[in-house]
């Protein structure tokens, strides 16, 4: 037996205890799952992705979140509950975009999942329905043609002078976008809108 | 005096260009230290870990690993005050040092740029450089002005020192090296409940409310436990904490107010550089910095 087919049975075995646990956060009907084998496979298939075949659902991860402290439907033994179940919905729901990467979580999981990392594999995969910030999109794009998150601006430029710090030049973009060019986020950033907006930087 | 230590300075965008006084006091603060930061124009944004991951995390992995490349070709060790940029230098870093598989990934896009990135040189945040590298006793014999009067809690930021593998921080939960610069600068650092707990601004993009909670919930846990001031050293945890204190707590407590230092900051007032503080802090602190000022008995 390969150790994929390993993991497999493992994920089947959680998935049949979950399936029978008394569990009051999630439908499990099946009209409830839009089953997507393809969306967890992928995240499995990620360095990061593949600690999940080591989560067995303790709940840990919720108990230390500061989000789920204050919002009770953040839940983020339910959302990597939900990769394991193949349910890509997660990925369209704006609630990931919550999560603070503070790593709170992953401190205190028992089996050191990489729950923010998983959460942001996911919110890539919901970049194609526009469940992205505004805002994430607007600095994407600023990265991208200004080498920098921020527009710099002549005062800006004035300041430093003043206090004597050294010039920074302009970043290399053409570079960028050449190291960049087989991945296409240009293209897709060309073409996506944000469907819920969110809070504009200061 | 011997020739300086020589660090490449990753400057990211907020510090150079929104907060430029986090740079120009620490780098007075090393240059008492017998440091120099060494710029190179050929470096971009780190990128953000907070936002931009989330868009495309390959491109962030790519972007990051020729920001490492660039670094590496200075053949100097890398340090940035920008606690995301450190985050994000640090975990790519990581990963070309622990995943064969992305690192060749990674660097077949640098190839077609001519450049290479292999992980093995060093990426420092400012504690590493001060508490490490020159140590408690050389910082010690700088001070001369000790902050007697004050006391002061340190606030961490996640990023700085999460995950413990890629930041090679003391502790994920309980790291202590701020409470030991404070000390050694004379303030007496205060202990407070959740120390590790975030400000709140990452997520201000998706629900700035909710950031706004978290934020004023740490501000007033600090000030019960006696603090006089908080001193931190990244630049979106001062943005949340100082620039908008008041709109993170003014439902909590309309009168509250508690100043905010920038490490460098801190350190420039111990070590008799009070002027440098005192110039910028009309324009880079919105909370009043006039009552830490008194306490430790520099001019009005």
């Amino acid at each position: 037996m390969n150790t994929d087919s390993l993991d497999t049975s493992r994920l089947m075995r959680n998935q049949f205890k979950l399936r029978f646990a008394k569990c009051e956060l999630i439908d499990l009907t099946p009209s409830s799952v839009s089953s997507d084998l393809e969306f967890r496979n992928w995240i499995l298939r990620q360095p990061e992705g593949k600690t999940l075949r080591r989560c067995y659902q303790c709940g840990r991860c919720t108990g230390a979140c500061p989000i789920a402290e204050i919002d009770q439907s953040f839940n983020p033994r339910l959302f990597l509950e939900k990769v394991i179940l193949a349910d890509e919905s997660l990925a369209e729901n704006q609630l990931i975009w919550t999560c603070l990467t503070c790593e709170q979580c992953e401190v205190r999981c028992p089996e050191h999942v990489k729950i923010p990392q998983i959460l942001i594999l996911a919110k890539v995969r919901g970049l194609v329905a526009g469940n992205t910030p505004q805002t994430a999109l607007d600095r994407a794009r600023t990265i991208l043609s200004e080498g920098r998150t921020i527009q710099v601006s002549d005062p800006m430029l004035k300041t430093r002078d003043k206090m004597g710090l050294p010039s920074l030049g302009s970043p290399p973009v053409k570079q960028l976008a050449e190291a960049l060019k087989d991945l296409g986020l240009v293209e897709k950033l060309e073409n996506i809108e944000s469907i819920y907006g969110g809070d504009r930087d200061e | 005096m011997s020739k300086a230590i020589e660090y490449t300075y990753f400057p990211g965008c907020m510090i150079p260009f929104r907060l430029p006084h986090f740079e120009l006091t620490m780098r007075e603060v090393l240059r008492r230290l017998n440091i120099e930061l060494i710029a190179d124009e050929g470096h971009t944004c780190c990128p953000e870990p907070t936002t931009f991951t989330g868009v495309d995390y390959e491109a962030w992995l790519t972007v990051g690993a020729r920001n490492i490349a660039v670094s590496e070709s200075t053949g100097r060790d890398t340090m940035a005050l920008c606690s995301g940029c450190f985050h994000t230098l640090s975990m790519v870093r990581y990963t070309l040092q622990s995943d064969n598989e992305t690192r060749e990934r990674l660097n077949k896009r640098l190839k077609r740029i001519g450049m290479i990135a292999t992980g093995e040189v060093a990426v420092k945040n400012i504690l590493h450089v001060l508490h490490e590298d020159v140590g408690l006793e050389r910082i010690r014999k700088s001070i001369v002005q000790p902050l007697k009067n004050l006391s002061i809690a340190a606030h961490y930021g996640c990023h700085l020192v999460r995950p413990i593998e890629a930041t090679h921080m003391d502790d994920a939960e309980d790291p202590m090296w701020m409470e030991d610069l404070i000390e050694v600068t004379g303030a007496k650092p205060v202990d407070y409940p959740d120390k590790m707990a975030c400000c709140g601004a990452p997520i201000s993009p998706s629900d700035e409310s909710k950031s706004f909670v978290l934020a004023g919930e740490k501000l007033l846990k600090i000030r019960d436990a006696g603090a006089d001031a908080i001193v931190l050293v990244c630049p979106t945890c001062y943005t949340q904490m100082e620039m908008q204190q008041k709109k993170a707590i003014e439902h909590l407590d309309p009168e509250f107010s508690l100043p905010i230092l920038y490490l460098g900051e801190m350190m420039a007032l111990a070590m008799g550089m009070s002027d440098l503080v005192v110039e910028n802090a009309r324009r880079y602190h919105r909370v009043k910095i006039q009552p830490l000022l008194e306490k430790m008995g520099v001019g009005k």
